[in-house]
């Protein structure tokens, strides 16, 4: 590997780890207020990356635009659906029924995504999509650029609302011991419903940031459901920090292992990573305090 | 004991319904055996299993409008050897277990006089086989991967250009015949995980190894891969002067706005899947020029029944045939050719013999070029291929085809 490749590698997986952050931090935060596995998270992504590009088609104007529609928007349809659908699963078998009916929402969307926009391939076309940028010899594509900016100011924003504000002690009152906070006045199921929202709609940016360097298609959520899933537990389960660090992480490895070992290999990192972390520490490494107990 | 006795009932309520549905069906299907199929009125019943519904419904309903274009423009212009065509489609659902009885169904109890192929090397295999033991003439639409001509079959023929290997000969040997020092020294190689996209690339690329250029980039990567900035990193590293991707869509399209991304500008890209695709230069956008593909049919090949067949197609569906259709539209035409040179057209093994020796001895007139086969039924041309020239992807090779010509080195991207 000469030094230029490894540079390069190393500032690819960086970028992607971002974007792998992000989209890992909103599935994260569902399993730590809600103890749901939401399999359709990534569902929600190709959704909003789909508005992205019928919002470029349509409108002419640049797909990011497209944000100011789609995060309200997911944000209101985390809410609904945390209280109308994922509030009525019985609370002892929660976990196990929210794989069932997240992954019925999942099926939905891909088909009414077909149904709706055939199964074409898309891509959204820019001005700026092979531009990059140099430094010191590493060229970092403008569009990725955007991409980890996105993922870096929205998980400072959630991190921010997490700690600095009333609602995010709430959220988090509620994800460490939902009856104690109801008993210091905390409306939980208020609380969970907008920790859904939340979640939901770092989907939305998250799949705007990834119409702006990929092409989509409706089956493309499987593709990226896996590794997330894989991503959360290493973290700690409802750690968001953990699923950041555990993203980053992830990312400049398998980055890094492609070069020497190929994309079918370096694609496994994820899966070796979670059967790792189940054997040695089921908790997770970077959170865990929750995780153990369930 | 209960469940036993329910199991009994069961077993015996299925036989019986089973009975009874061969004895209802079996009459209403039998109608065409024993009619005399060889009158000169009669007319020639050529019987189709495709998938129509299924895995591959998609490219199955694509033949069955070239089988069925073929056949009205046969009839509107005196038929077959005077005798009117009749086409039996039937929907094997894309199962390979139903598309053997389909065809023994269509050639014992429909008794066509004719067979043409399905769509596709999984359901082309097993209805080859059963046309084999009938000794029917087999001639198929699609199943270009490697295995469909090494079961020794000899009465089937491949109705397209050229086996995946082949794709490329056209651009191999204009590549070989570049003075020396425009000859390309090195090349990078990515491919999907794929028989199809291999064989296209690896034809390609075993070639110009043979003659000494270094393959210093060789990567496969599995079809469910999104991110290919990792490929791109390797390939830009390399600096290879001809680049050779062998993809289906959407892999090649971000493996090349990747390339672009990182810079990497080649003397040449070979790109076969992606750019033939309607969709591509919308998603690429302005950063075509250059890119080449092989192609087994463009509406704007200047082959003699082509322009017949692209305004008789278009005036019947509104929008220009494909590859799908054109391959179908091929085997009636090679079909065609073999039973007007033989003068029959009947299920007897004597004609089908013929009609099988005539086509390993002779050339035949296509929409997509001549063709001829070899004993194992692989079509003997190449692909065509195509550059985008000027914004528009346009047949640069070989020259007594071509509507534009060829740019080399690639304009940078």
């Amino acid at each position: 590997m000469t030094g230029a490749l490894f540079a390069q590698s190393l500032v690819l997986g960086v970028l992607l780890g971002g974007l792998y952050a992000l989209l890992a931090a909103g599935l994260t935060l569902y399993f730590g207020v809600m103890r749901v596995v939401m399999i359709a998270h990534s569902a929600f992504l190709i959704l909003a990356a789909y508005l992205a590009w019928y919002f470029h088609e349509t409108s002419g104007l640049d797909p990011l635009l497209s944000l100011v529609i789609t995060v309200p928007l997911f944000f209101v349809v985390g809410y609904g659906m945390q209280r109308f659908l994922v509030s009525r699963l019985r609370p002892i078998s929660l976990t196990t029924m929210s794989v069932l009916l997240t992954f019925a929402i999942a099926l939905t969307i891909e088909g009414l995504l077909g149904f709706v926009w055939t199964g074409t391939q898309r891509r959204v076309q820019l001005g700026y999509s092979g531009t990059s940028i140099e430094v010191a010899g590493v060229s970092i594509a403008v569009v990725k650029l955007i991409a980890f900016a996105l993922a870096a100011i929205s998980l400072g924003a959630l991190f921010v609302i997490l700690r600095k504000t009333s609602f995010g002690r709430a959220l988090r009152a509620t994800t460490q011991h939902p009856e104690a906070a109801r008993l210091v006045g905390i409306d939980t199921d208020r609380v969970a419903g907008l920790g859904f929202g939340l979640g939901l709609a770092t989907a939305a940016i998250g799949g705007t940031a990834l119409a702006l360097d990929y092409t989509i298609y409706p089956s493309l959520h499987w593709h990226w459901i896996g590794p997330l899933m894989a991503i959360i537990v290493v973290g700690g389960l409802g750690s968001i920090p953990g699923a950041a660090i555990a993203a980053l992480l992830l990312g400049v490895a398998a980055s890094l292992l492609q070069v020497p070992l190929g994309t079918t290999w370096a694609q496994t990192v994820f899966y070796l990573a979670l059967f790792v972390t189940l054997m040695i520490r089921p908790q997770g490494f970077f959170g865990g305090r929750l995780a153990q107990r369930f | 004991m209960r469940a036993t006795r329910r199991l009994t009932v069961a077993a015996i309520a299925a036989t019986t319904a089973l009975t009874l549905s061969a004895c209802l069906a079996n009459p209403n299907e039998g109608g065409n055996q024993g009619e005399g199929t060889d009158g000169p009125d009669d007319p020639i019943v050529i019987g189709v299993s495709l998938p129509l519904t299924g895995d591959f419904a998609e490219p199955g309903k694509g033949v069955q409008r070239g089988y069925e274009a073929w056949a009205k423009h046969v009839n509107e212009n005196g038929g077959l050897l005077g005798r009117q065509v009749e086409l039996i489609i039937v929907d094997d659902q894309s199962n390979a277990d139903r598309v053997a009885s389909d065809y023994e169904r269509l050639i014992n109890q429909d008794g066509v006089d004719l067979v043409f192929g399905p769509f596709s090397t999984r359901l082309v295999v097993p209805a080859a086989q059963v046309a084999q033991d009938y000794g029917f003439l087999f001639v198929e639409p699609a199943g270009a991967a490697a295995e469909v001509f090494e079961q020794g079959f000899g009465n089937l023929f491949y109705a397209a250009p050229a086996i995946a290997d082949d794709h490329y000969n056209h651009l191999t040997e204009y590549i070989l015949a570049l003075p020396e020092d425009e000859l390309p020294e090195s090349i990078a190689v990515a491919s999907m995980d794929d028989p199809f996209a291999q064989g296209t690339a690896y034809g390609l690329r075993d070639a110009l190894a043979d003659e000494g250029i270094e393959v210093v980039v060789d990567e496969v990567y599995p079809p469910n891969t999104t991110d290919f900035s990792g490929i791109a990193a390797k390939i830009a590293d390399s600096d290879a002067d001809l680049l050779i991707v062998g993809s289906q869509y959407q892999d090649g399209v971000n493996l090349i706005v990747a390339l672009q991304q990182q810079g990497y500008q080649p003397q040449m890209a070979a790109v076969s899947g992606a750019p033939t695709n309607a969709e591509f230069p919308a998603a690429i956008g302005d950063k075509t020029e250059g890119i080449i593909a092989p192609t087994g049919y463009t509406p704007s090949a200047p082959y003699p029944s082509n322009q017949e067949f692209v305004d008789f197609y278009t005036a019947e569906h509104d929008a220009p045939p494909a590859e799908d259709e054109a391959n179908a539209w091929t085997t009636g035409q090679v079909v065609a050719a073999a039973v007007e040179a033989v003068g029959c057209a009947d299920p007897s093994p004597e004609c089908q013999e013929q009609l099988v020796d005539w086509l390993h001895e002779n050339e035949v007139e296509t929409v997509v070029g001549p063709l001829s086969w070899d004993a194992d039924g692989r079509p003997q041309s190449a692909h065509l291929i195509q550059q985008y020239v000027d914004g528009e992807i346009k047949i640069v090779l070989p020259d007594d085809v071509k509507e534009a010509d060829i740019i080399h080195p690639k304009p940078e991207w």
